[in-house]
């Protein structure tokens, strides 16, 4: 199967390469390419159901995980240069009881916010957000159209944004 | 651009999407997408943190474990629709709810079979031309989107194996049994054990030798001879008066090919047994003066038609 794989992945460089460079890796994104070669022949993955896309997920993945480390590269100095040291402790964990009430608040809020928009856009972003579910399972479900899924997935998305970024700035 | 770097966060995070072709187009119109899509999927992942893990406790609404009898969930759950896809939600939200569902799919070409074993020692068979869902999580559950499956089902009464097929639901009850599904048509054989369809709503009784058919025509239920279901499997094609427009789909789907049939060679009827055989032009020499018919090679494929015509 890996073989498979490796074959789909050389038929498809160039198109992978390209996506790549869209996705923002600029002079690295041979360098990626070449990061995705060595994994895909030295893990055996087993059998992938749609084999593309699987390859499109993989790069994907190598950058948002660029993203998140450069960010937290940069909290970190920041944290530094602020005297907070440079350990990340478990945000649960080790938590202090009143930011953990805050938690438990927020929770709360964003409970409610979901609630606020309907049992049907609710349970759409739980079956979609939490349990992983796809879009066309979910409408099949429901027995509602696509579109009505991605509609409802939208609101609840935007609803959630707004109440992390309103909770970040407070 | 926000909005639309929006959609796409939700696009690329459903497991099923695959047109990364017109995400790299969206990303290359302007270089700004790719670092607003950065932030917002950033975002997404930071809701873990504040997304309560437990619904709302919405008073009398919560579904309970669908072989929990006794509750008038249809009440609850009316807003959704019928009385069927009503039962599959409960089903597969209790499923779900107990423990995470984690979703992949089997997908097999035409012609081309697969078998799966699960941990709980169910057997699927999967025919070509076929898209399966199974959960990491629960080894008791199967979404046949379309195509053709052949279950051998470790019976457990306290946890029964179901098949979710479009808005039906098939629970076993210590099973052999055959699910095709194409188009809007559901065929189900079964040939050990018994099947229940749809628990929850019309919950029809399927013992060994009954099949079960759900097209145009309406819900249908029919003999079947045992050795017949799943007979693919052992590279042959067993009918009992079966239509050709059945048949043809069959064969296409075991041997990978294009197949069309003509309106006079659709409404015809086969009781018999066919060989199955990868080499088309084979197959076809010896299967169709069997059903009456002639096969001849179109352009990607080949056409039933009626008449022992001369073969090309």
């Amino acid at each position: 199967m890996a073989t498979g794989l490796s074959a789909l992945f050389m038929a498809n460089r160039a198109a992978l390469l390209r996506f790549l460079r869209a996705r923002g890796a600029g002079e690295n994104a041979e360098d990626l390419i070449q990061d995705m070669w060595m994994k895909l022949e030295s893990k055996d993955i087993g059998p992938v159901a749609d084999p593309l896309p699987y390859l499109y997920r993989m790069a994907n993945n190598l950058m948002l995980d660029r993203y998140r480390s450069a960010t937290r590269r940069e909290r970190r100095e920041q944290d530094w240069a602020e005297g907070a040291g440079g350990v990340m402790a478990d945000p649960v964990d080790d938590m202090p009881v009143d930011e953990r009430l805050i938690l438990n608040q927020t929770l709360d809020e964003a409970r409610e916010a979901l609630r606020a928009l309907g049992p049907r856009v609710e349970l759409v972003f739980r079956r979609f957000r939490i349990e992983g579910v796809g879009q066309r399972a979910i409408a099949e479900e429901l027995g509602v159209s696509l579109t009505t899924v991605e509609k409802d997935l939208q609101k609840a998305y935007r609803a959630m944004i707004a109440l992390k970024q309103k909770m970040d700035t407070a | 651009m926000q909005e639309e770097a929006l959609g796409w966060v939700i696009r690329t995070r459903d497991p099923d999407f695959v047109d990364w072709e017109a995400f790299t187009l969206w990303l290359e119109g302007d270089p700004a997408r790719a670092a607003a899509y950065d932030a917002l999927m950033a975002a997404d992942a930071d809701l873990d943190a504040i997304i309560p893990s437990s619904p709302a406790p919405l008073p009398a609404a919560l579904p309970i474990a669908a072989n929990d009898p006794g509750e008038p969930r249809h009440r609850t759950w009316r807003w959704v629709g019928g009385g069927a896809i009503a039962a599959a939600l409960v089903a597969t939200i209790s499923l779900s709810m107990m423990n995470r569902a984690d979703i992949y799919t089997i997908t097999t070409r035409p012609g081309e079979t697969q078998t799966i074993a699960l941990d709980d020692g169910t057997r699927i068979d999967v025919n070509g031309g076929t898209t399966l869902r199974l959960d990491h999580n629960n080894t008791r559950f199967a979404a046949l989107d379309s195509g053709e499956a052949a279950f051998t089902v470790r019976h457990d009464a306290t946890d029964p194996f179901r098949v979710t097929v479009g808005d039906a639901v098939f629970e076993d009850a210590g099973t052999v049994f055959n699910i095709v599904h194409t188009g809007g048509a559901t065929r189900i054989g079964v040939s050990e054990g018994k099947v229940i369809y749809n628990p929850q709503a019309e919950a029809i009784s399927l013992p060994a030798g009954r099949a079960l058919a759900d097209d145009g025509d309406g819900l249908r239920v029919m003999d079947v001879a045992p050795a017949a279901v799943a007979s693919w499997r052992q590279g042959r094609l067993v009918y009992a008066n079966a239509a050709v427009a059945e048949i043809s789909q069959d064969i296409a789907r075991s041997l990978g090919i294009a197949l069309t049939t003509t309106p006079g060679a659709r409404a015809m009827r086969f009781t018999g047994t066919i060989r199955l055989d990868k080499d088309p032009a084979r197959f076809f020499a010896g299967a169709a003066p069997l059903m009456g018919l002639s096969a001849i090679r179109t352009g990607d494929g080949w056409m039933l038609k009626e008449g022992n015509g001369p073969q090309s």
